[in-house]
């Protein structure tokens, strides 16, 4: 799939990011932040917008210097370009969300671990021109992103029958689970089956394959 | 095999990505580090007023060191008669200091227990946060701060999986705040 990535258009990389290659729900890596922050949709949202930040980030930074890395210390400089930008993102929010940042500051440093970075870095950025790698980086950031907010949203309402804070459930009783860990891999297999199904049923079709 | 044209490739490598790096992480350093702790204060002041509701002035009353780590502490007046103390403290936790307030009555017995910040491990010694483990210190006094791993009344029970951040709230912050605040009370 990288190889042809050169003749990929652009937009059509956001949309493989998105959809067709999505973090979470098709390659099925990073699953433990998609768990861990996504009790609630705020959080969700707000790990989402720090992992596509980062993302668009090491992928722009990986790209430019692609000619000019030995092979040998290829991952470290890639772990060192991740860790540098994770601990900006977490520098910048810190100042700028502290109520966020008081939340979920713990998990923002666990960026730096996310399999999904290093596969943006690894299988793209380092192969592809500086734009491609920056809309690689979108796609795939905001594939995370959508992923992350529709697992919280999924999670907050059955969990804390709210929306955004907001109940919405009037009298009746949350599902406590729903927002407990077993509660995330629930949401995470369901909403992974939906996608699936989804995709057999609309978008094959679609491309007559 | 490696040969010498490698090698410096290599270290011109590491050079420059550590100089960038470095340059960019020192640019956003100097940025957000006031803005950071102006936020760290303004926190600890509604933090105060948060553990001693009843105080309807809090002074400060001196400073203090912990972990090689300035401290304060303050006294909380309701109608101008002094009602508690609080104290500010860090405790030596599972990955870095744990930054937390005490607030006690005049006689040295907790009322409530505030955590700041720590870096404690998400999912584990991050249950220091919960209300069911802070709970536990009111209406204790310095001699009650000991950690148990099983239900106990008189003492503290320790987070399942988190001994360590359990022990560094319990018997390093709390208590020593208690024994600051026993020890300011002498000089008086």
């Amino acid at each position: 799939m990288t190889s042809a990535a050169s003749k990929t258009g652009n937009w059509e990389l956001v949309r493989r990011g998105i959809i067709d290659e999505n973090t979470i729900f098709r390659l099925a890596i990073s699953l433990c932040p998609a768990i861990a922050v996504t009790s609630t949709m705020r959080n969700g949202f707000l790990m989402g917008v720090a992992v596509l930040f980062v993302q668009v980030m090491v992928n722009v930074s990986i790209s430019l210097m692609k000619g000019f890395i030995h092979p040998r210390i290829r991952l470290p400089i890639f772990m060192l370009v991740i860790s540098g930008w994770v601990t900006i993102t977490d520098m910048l929010m810190a100042a700028l969300a502290p109520d966020a940042y008081r939340q979920m500051g713990l998990y923002i440093q666990l960026i730096v671990a996310f399999a999904s970075i290093l596969a943006g870095a690894e299988m793209f950025a380092s192969k592809n021109s500086v734009v491609k790698s920056l809309f690689d980086g979108i796609g795939r950031g905001t594939g995370f992103l959508v992923a992350l907010v529709i697992i919280s949203a999924f999670r907050e309402l059955l969990g804390k029958g709210a929306v955004l804070g907001v109940p919405v459930l009037g009298g009746a009783r949350p599902l406590l689970i729903m927002v407990l860990p077993a509660g995330g891999f629930l949401s995470v297999g369901l909403l992974m089956a939906l996608f699936n199904w989804a995709d057999t049923r609309f978008l094959k079709k679609e491309k007559g394959r | 095999m490696i040969g010498a044209r490698d090698v410096a490739k290599i270290s011109l490598n590491l050079v420059v990505v550590y100089v960038v790096g470095g340059a960019l992480l020192a640019a956003v350093y100097v940025n957000t580090t006031p803005i950071i702790r102006e936020n760290a204060v303004r926190e600890k002041k509604a933090a105060l007023h948060k553990i001693m509701p009843e105080a309807d002035r809090i002074e400060k009353r001196g400073d203090w060191t912990i972990h090689e780590k300035p401290a304060e502490y303050f006294v909380a007046k309701k109608d101008s008669l002094v009602c508690g103390y609080l104290v500010e403290s860090y405790g030596k936790g599972y990955s870095g200091l744990i930054h937390l307030l005490v607030a006690v009555d005049t006689l040295g017995i907790v009322k409530r227990i505030s955590i700041l910040s720590h870096s404690e491990t998400p999912g584990l010694g991050d249950g220091i946060e919960e209300g069911w483990f802070t709970g536990q210190f009111a209406g204790k006094t310095s001699a009650h701060m000991k950690v148990f791993k099983s239900p106990t009344a008189d003492n503290i029970q320790a987070i399942s999986g988190a001994t360590i951040s359990s022990r560094a709230v319990t018997e390093d912050a709390v208590k020593k705040a208690l024994e600051q605040i026993a020890n300011a009370h002498k000089g008086n």
